[in-house]
């Protein structure tokens, strides 16, 4: 791995080994925007941890998540994934970020089959001019059996209800065998019963193969009890980085001060 | 059939098959990966350039070559940033192209309606060479080949360019690419069917395979036969008819759409007996 800065060597090495994300004094503006959508925000996520980021809606945290993986690349500051600079190695980085984007639309007449869309996960990381392979194609179902829909894995995806297509992009991320999870709102549309069932099932991913994991939910009383740290956002900040009891009790006692806007809604 | 025997006439049916063909396939990435504001401003771009190339008896597919490149590059940054909204960029783009089309024509050496003037408006039969047939064939074992070997890049992006960015998939040099052949396939396939009309064909052949089918796969190989097949009997009915090639061309491309949006299983309502 080459350096650009070669004072920064040595606390990259260091970032490397022990950090999966490290922002530092980070601001991000969309393109055409005059104000920067998330300002001033510095983040370290060791690896191996499980983080959840809640906060009001426009509070910023799809456009922390997609400042993460460099989707948005307007952006002051610095942003290291795995010990590596997103700037310069953006697909090099979105090669080992499973990520689950919030309320991913299907057309109707979508010409993809499901397993089309959960296989196609893997494409970045099996490389330019080689083909997917019988591994790759197995990674897929089974990701798909995991969320319960293998029985769909032929159909259009645009036909599969909203619950099943939220499945699939959760099994997208997962069929790439990701170092890191960025999950926005991944549960938003699911049944209680796999409301229970997915969450958990992403716990025991995260403990068994140490997969760092970042969920944003506005689904506070849902947080699963692996979770030891919660990230509170407001108008584009960080305004609590806390243990999950501390900072639900923040939530209740001081939510409208704090965050600057009212919490839309709880779900029970 | 003595008709069939003229050289000229086998020559227009050869053009006709690899000129539907190749337009089928690369109107399915018009489709797909929202292009169709481009390639509407380039067709148009490469018109007026082919007009400029008549009038000053420059090869026409030098100058529509140009013309569509230089458009590529002037509006599709304005475009790709979605600073400024597509159907804005094209009704400027339009008028445009067509008012230079239209000065550079008459300013061309021939008297009236020559067959050059003629092909560059709305095709001709006869204007094929030998060279056009050549042209037409590397560029599409060209493209055939290239996208054989990028089909995984390409099918990702078609599905949904950010998705596949996310994946780690470098999707610019795909997208440049795609335009770069879009306006190739424009350049060659303007003789035949001409400068106002050939927006069509990258567009029909592919929205009609987009309506009833519901496998990438299948769309890929199904467009460009739609294509061919609308070139094809379009130059049929043209020489029998006596109508200007392109229009027939037109004319049946957009009776398969209409046809194939009527039979759409998309749209299909199933009755619910209470
Ligand atoms: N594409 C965009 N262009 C311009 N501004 C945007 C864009 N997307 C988001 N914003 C702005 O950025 C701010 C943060 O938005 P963001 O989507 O990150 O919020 P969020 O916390 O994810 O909200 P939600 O809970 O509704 O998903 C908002 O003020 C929003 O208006
Ligand atoms: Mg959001």
């Amino acid at each position: 791995m080459e350096e650009e800065e070669g004072k920064t060597k040595v606390k990259n090495k260091a970032l490397e080994e022990d950090l999966a994300i490290f922002l530092e004094d980070v601001s991000t503006i969309y393109e055409g925007e005059r104000r920067p959508a998330i300002k001033g925000v510095s983040i370290s996520i060791r690896r191996k941890e499980l983080v959840y980021i809640v906060g009001p809606n426009a509070s910023g945290k799809t456009t922390l998540l997609e400042t993460i993986n460099g989707l948005l690349p307007l952006y002051k500051g610095r942003v290291f994934v795995l010990g590596l600079n997103v700037r310069t190695y953006g697909n090099e980085v979105r090669r080992e970020i499973g990520y689950v984007p919030q309320d991913f639309m299907f057309d109707p007449g979508e010409p993809y089959k499901a397993l089309d869309v959960v296989l196609m996960g893997r494409y970045g990381k099996i490389g330019i001019l080689r083909r997917p392979k019988e591994e790759d194609l197995r990674k897929a179902m089974e990701t798909l059996r995991l969320m319960g829909i293998d029985d769909q894995a032929n159909k259009p995806v645009g036909k599969l209800s909203g619950g099943q297509q939220q499945k699939v992009m959760i099994a997208r991320a997962l069929a790439k065998e990701p170092k890191i999870l960025l999950m926005d709102e991944p549960f938003s549309n699911l049944d209680p019963d796999s409301r229970e069932r997915i969450p958990e099932l992403i716990g025991r991913l995260h403990e068994e193969r140490g997969l760092t994991t970042v969920i944003v939910t506005h689904d506070v009383h849902r947080i699963s009890r692996l979770c030891r740290r919660v990230i509170v956002m407001g108008g584009g900040r960080i305004v609590a980085d806390e243990g999950p009891e501390n900072a639900l009790t923040l939530l209740d006692t001081s939510r409208p001060h704090i965050l600057g806007g009212v919490w839309h809604h709880d779900v029970a | 059939m003595m008709w069939l025997e003229l050289a000229f006439i086998q020559r227009a049916l050869i053009a006709c098959i690899l000129s539907g063909l190749l337009t089928g396939l690369i109107g399915v990435f018009v489709a797909r990966m929202r292009l169709s504001a481009i390639g509407y401003a380039m067709s148009h771009g490469a018109f007026a350039g082919a007009s400029l190339g008549v009038a000053i008896s420059v090869n026409p597919l030098l100058t529509a070559l140009f013309f569509s490149a230089t458009t590529a590059l002037l509006i599709g940054p304005v475009a790709d940033k979605a600073r400024m909204p597509a159907d804005l960029v094209t009704s400027i783009a339009f008028p445009l192209n067509m008012a230079l089309a239209f000065i550079f024509l008459t300013l061309s050496p021939y008297v009236g309606l020559s067959s050059e003037v003629a092909s560059v408006l709305w095709g001709s039969v006869v204007s094929m060479t030998n060279e056009d047939l050549l042209c037409l064939t590397i560029l599409f074992t060209a493209s055939l080949v290239l996208i054989q070997l990028f089909w995984k890049e390409l099918f990702a992006i078609m599905f949904d360019r950010k998705m596949a960015e996310a994946d780690g998939i470098n999707t610019k040099p795909f997208l440049y690419f795609i335009i770069f052949l879009i306006g190739l396939v424009i350049t060659f396939a303007l003789k035949l069917v001409g400068g106002i009309l050939i927006f069509a064909l990258l567009f029909n052949p592919a929205s009609s395979a987009l309506q009833f089918l519901h496998d990438m796969r299948k769309i890929i190989m199904v467009s460009p036969i739609l294509g061919a097949f609308s070139c094809l009997s379009g130059l049929i009915v043209s020489i029998f008819l006596d109508l200007p090639v392109g229009s027939c061309i037109v004319l049946i491309s957009t009776f398969i759409f209409a046809i194939s949006v009527l039979f759409s299983p998309k749209r299909r309502r199933k009755e619910v007996k209470p």
